[in-house]
């Protein structure tokens, strides 16, 4: 093995020995663990909850809903599985039940009329899709539209899947895991994902 | 592998999600294959665009997911876990209502009863005191020392301010418990007490001295929390020439866009001519995407003029 590669095995055991160490402090009563657990992995969860559901609110209440769930369950967390997992576990859950909802409502919540059209008002959070160019703008906009259909398109499930392994960069195997299912049902859905969605899109890519 | 198998392969080939053999007969097959080449170029320009639309909360979003969370769990536990201090969950509950907002002081309200420890805002409506001689009462806070006096026995004079930690328990309705809210609402070192003492003045916002601390509140106060909680107070004072008045300046100056969205809220519940003129003025100078859209909504909705200024 080359020198990096061992450093690298090395940081991600003592990284894991911290966690360890960071989680049953937690479960001691630990304060200050406890923030250091939630400030660890509280960034990819608002980024999870916002991509999937696509409503600054939604997202805020999953966050809650999601750490409050940790607080009061990190006692019966017995190392089975990484934490990763079984927070991911619960973060999954409530936002496919946010989906389910949604499909249901027949929801569009980040969309409103103005006079120049559907505006996406997540537009605002997204950083690389800025342009000051007019047409690149309106270009941009009309893709935006285009992929929130693409996406609205999806069952829960498959845009569970989509958004663990294209954004959040997570294996199938590991995303079969948190939602309960098999590696190869992931895959399925992962591939059925991206065949509506270049369905959709594809005469703009 | 032919074509058909290769096609359907490619998602998952470029997600490197494919078994290692099945992996070499594709990428086998793309070495010799135009079509299949271009498929894959697909793949990668689908997989580009969805990149380019990804979402990346901001840094405020994520500091007010905290705050609520610190809030939530802070308002779920009851106040008995005081008395179960054996218990380590209690413990780590007491400790954690602190943790995010240190110099937390009271017990979370329940119903409409408020119990308060007086700590930094204390020396505010606690006289100082001379000592003479007594030995310090335990619990006292030592803020400042007036003056030291030797004298020609050995024994030295020292003049000090005292404050001395106390809890008092009393129903919003309580004049002294009221008055102490609105102290603590100006409390200038700790946010935590201002946002929980402006959310239960919020409330009672009928006193005009109430409503006056609400004002300036939503007009000076640093924390974004404590101003979304006072313009909850004014909602139903939105027709108030003062608060109008206000929330006009606010509007115009406020840095934080939640805050701004409520403001807009709250002024168009009244349609008049210096309400257009305020959101006009907005238009011209606002960042935020969200925030235009909802002045140029308001604007349409009023029949005046949106134009870029």
């Amino acid at each position: 093995m080359l020198p990096d590669a061992v450093g690298a095995v090395s940081a991600r055991a003592a990284a894991k020995l911290d966690e360890t160490a960071v989680i049953q402090a937690v479960q001691r009563g630990d304060p200050d663990a406890f923030e250091r657990l939630v400030r660890a992995y509280d960034q990819s969860v608002l980024r999870l909850a916002m991509n999937l559901l696509r409503s600054p609110e939604d997202a805020r209440d999953v966050y809650q809903e999601a750490f409050l769930r940790v607080y009061r369950n990190i006692h019966t967390f017995r190392f089975d599985c990484s934490f990763h997992t079984w927070l991911y576990r619960i973060v999954t859950n409530i936002c496919l039940d946010h989906l389910r909802k949604r499909k249901v409502r027949r929801e569009e919540a980040a969309i409103v009329d103005t006079a120049d059209g559907p505006v996406d008002r997540m537009d605002t959070f997204e950083q690389e899709g800025a342009h000051a160019d007019p047409e690149r703008r309106l270009w941009n906009s009309q893709l935006s539209s285009r992929i929130r259909a693409a996406l609205g398109d999806l069952t829960p499930r498959e845009r569970m899947v989509f958004e663990l392994r294209h954004y959040q960069g997570l294996r199938l195997r590991a995303i079969g895991d948190m939602l309960g299912t098999s590696e190869e049902a992931a895959k399925n859905c992962l591939f059925r994902a991206t065949q509506k969605m270049r369905a959709v899109l594809g005469d703009l890519i | 592998m032919n074509c058909d198998a290769v096609t359907k392969a490619l998602p998952l080939y470029y997600y490197g999600e494919l078994a290692a053999e099945v992996e070499e007969g594709v990428e086998d097959h793309l070495q010799s294959c135009a079509p299949c080449q271009a498929e894959m170029e697909r793949q990668r320009a689908l997989a580009r665009a969805l990149d380019s639309h990804v979402i990346a909360p901001d840094s405020a979003l994520l500091a007010e997911c905290r705050h609520d969370l610190a809030r939530a769990i802070y308002r779920e536990e009851a106040p008995a876990v005081r008395h179960r201090a054996s218990d380590p969950w209690g413990l780590f509950r007491e400790a954690f209502r602190s943790l995010w907002h240190p110099g937390i002081r009271f017990v979370q309200p329940a119903g409409a009863l408020a119990m308060l420890a007086l700590g930094f805002f204390a020396a505010r409506v606690v006289p100082a005191f001379r000592l003479n001689g007594e030995p310090i009462s335990e619990g006292s806070i030592v803020s400042s020392i007036r003056s030291v006096q030797p004298d020609n026995t050995g024994r030295v004079q020292i003049s000090l301010d005292e404050t001395r930690r106390r809890v008092v328990s009393g129903r919003l309705d309580d004049q002294n418990i009221r008055r102490l809210l609105l102290a603590a609402a100006r409390e200038q070192d700790n946010p935590g007490v201002r946002v929980e003492s402006v959310g239960l003045l919020k409330d009672q916002a009928t006193s005009a001295e109430t409503r006056g601390v609400l004002l300036e509140a939503v007009l000076h106060d640093p924390n974004p929390g404590v101003r979304l909680k006072a313009l909850e107070g004014l909602k139903s004072f939105s027709a108030d020439a003062e608060v109008r008045r206000t929330l006009a300046q606010v509007l115009l100056k406020d840095q934080n866009a939640g805050v701004r969205i409520q403001v807009i809220d709250l002024l168009i519940a009244r349609q008049d001519p210096d309400t257009i003129g305020v959101l006009q003025t907005l238009i011209g100078k606002e960042d935020n995407g969200y925030v235009r859209m909802r002045c140029q909504n308001a604007l349409r909705a009023m029949n005046a003029t949106v134009g870029t200024f």
